[in-house]
């Protein structure tokens, strides 16, 4: 915890505006306590954005593909695979219990992305 | 007089030379990026490179023992604005490839047959391959070919008397052939994979050749670490590579990333071929490595083929990339 301030701190001074910090820290205890509504994650350029979603049990995530070509969603556990998504295809996995699932494109394996499931 | 290619007129030197008692004259900096076209000849253990404007001199060259033709990454099913029209790109590839000084006696697909794995997609290929006057056609699977059961309708269409996931090896005049699979069971954050039981097959499968057979290693993905952050590689390749090591000629054709690139390495020349449908960016130029929009005059210059021609007297394979122009 101790870290964390410090780091945010150095942001401060690196944007030279607290009220940016604070901002970031307000963005960081709304993911703590979760998205009350589904939650969407995009795939463009290659990349999961956002990298990391916290999500309450149940709530759904949808993934969309905005690439030109396909890629899929699917935890290293295998408790979510989608099948290949072309352009604008979506998939969507509810999770039913807290936990962190870490998933990839099993096309790309150099995308990676993580979701994170609490109470 | 022929242009020489080398790596710093493109801007990007990939050149790695490990020192293993290979003659240090017998290697090639070679690179040409898509569209530029270089042929590569070793001669008397030196490797020289042309560029293709001077055609008498190719045609020269181009004659041996063996010839043969690459395509890669054919992509049918795309159609977004990079190349909409990836049938008649490819058509024009068969059409360059029936118009070659010598015909070549067969021809290598080092994968992406397909864009999503359709059947439909697979047998449009079929019939526009169908067309070209090599009649026989080994083929390698890219990840785009094996997206929804494992490769199982790619294997029964292609790869029928494979082993594993679809690796295999043969032999042409005295050339051996291996084609390898390096698109299955990818990890989380990894690369391209061949995994133990292929390299063990490999291992097997070259051990009682000679020292002196020339070896033609195909693959999708590069067997070379091009630009691991957008896992342009082969997690294990230089697993593979070790076997291949005691032979006196190495060729490593890959597709994959959409443009022509070359190295080499001691006695291993790595060529990565272009796509006969959209061009890629270049390592690191883009955002990622997505579909490259150039304008549509431009495409046929980056989109292409390549032809591979076999000398046995002068112990080399040369390595002749053409555009679709």
């Amino acid at each position: 915890m101790k870290e964390r301030s410090g780091a945010l701190g150095i942001a401060a001074v690196v944007v030279l505006g607290l009220a940016v910090a604070a901002g970031a820290q307000r963005t960081m205890a709304a993911g703590a306590e979760a998205a009350p509504n589904g939650s969407e994650i995009t795939i463009d350029n290659f990349m999961f954005t956002p990298a990391t979603l916290t999500v309450k049990v149940g709530t759904p995530i949808t993934w969309t593909n905005r690439d030109d070509i396909p890629h899929t969603v699917v935890s290293d556990d295998k408790t979510f695979k989608s099948r290949a998504l072309d352009t604008d295809e979506k998939f969507t996995f509810t999770p039913a219990k807290p936990g962190t699932y870490t998933y990839f494109c099993s096309i790309h394996p150099k995308m990676v992305g993580k979701i994170v499931v609490v109470q | 007089m022929a242009k020489e290619i080398t790596a710093q007129e493109n801007g990007t030197i990939l050149f790695d030379h490990h020192h293993d008692g290979v003659d240090r004259r017998g290697f090639l900096k070679c690179m040409a990026w898509a569209g530029t076209g270089a042929l590569c000849v070793m001669e008397g253990g030196v490797l020289k490179s042309y560029g293709l404007g001077d055609p008498a001199h190719i045609a020269k060259q181009a004659k041996g023992e063996l010839s043969f033709v690459q395509i890669s990454d054919s992509h049918m099913g795309f159609n977004k604005a990079a190349n909409p029209d990836v049938v008649s790109t490819l058509q024009a590839a068969v059409s360059k490839i029936n118009s070659l000084p010598v015909e070549p006696e067969f021809m290598l697909h080092t994968g992406d047959i397909s864009h999503l794995s359709k059947s439909s997609e697979f047998d449009t290929v079929d019939q526009i391959l169908r067309s070209a006057k090599p009649k026989d056609v080994f083929f390698v699977p890219g990840e785009h070919d094996v997206l929804e059961d494992d490769g199982a309708q790619y294997r029964e269409r292609y790869g029928k008397d494979t082993k594993g996931s679809g690796w295999y090896s043969f032999d042409k005049k005295g050339v051996h052939f291996v084609g390898l699979v390096n698109v299955m069971n990818l990890k989380a954050g990894g690369m391209g994979s061949l995994g133990g039981e292929q390299l063990e097959w490999l291992e097997d499968d070259v051990k009682h050749l000679s020292k002196s057979t020339p070896v033609v290693v195909f693959a999708h993905m590069p067997l070379w670490n091009i630009y691991p952050d957008w896992g342009w590689g082969t997690e294990d390749s230089a697993q593979a590579l070790s076997y291949l090591k005691r032979f006196g000629s190495v060729t490593v054709l890959n597709g994959h990333i959409h443009q022509t690139m070359q190295k080499v390495e001691g006695n291993v020349t790595f060529h990565t071929a272009t796509s006969t449908a959209f061009p890629q960016p270049r390592p690191g130029a883009a955002p990622s490595p997505g579909p490259m929009k150039v304008p549509a005059e431009q495409l046929r210059a980056l989109l292409g083929v390549t032809d591979v021609n076999y000398m046995r007297h002068r112990h080399a394979l040369a390595v002749i990339d053409s555009t679709l122009e």
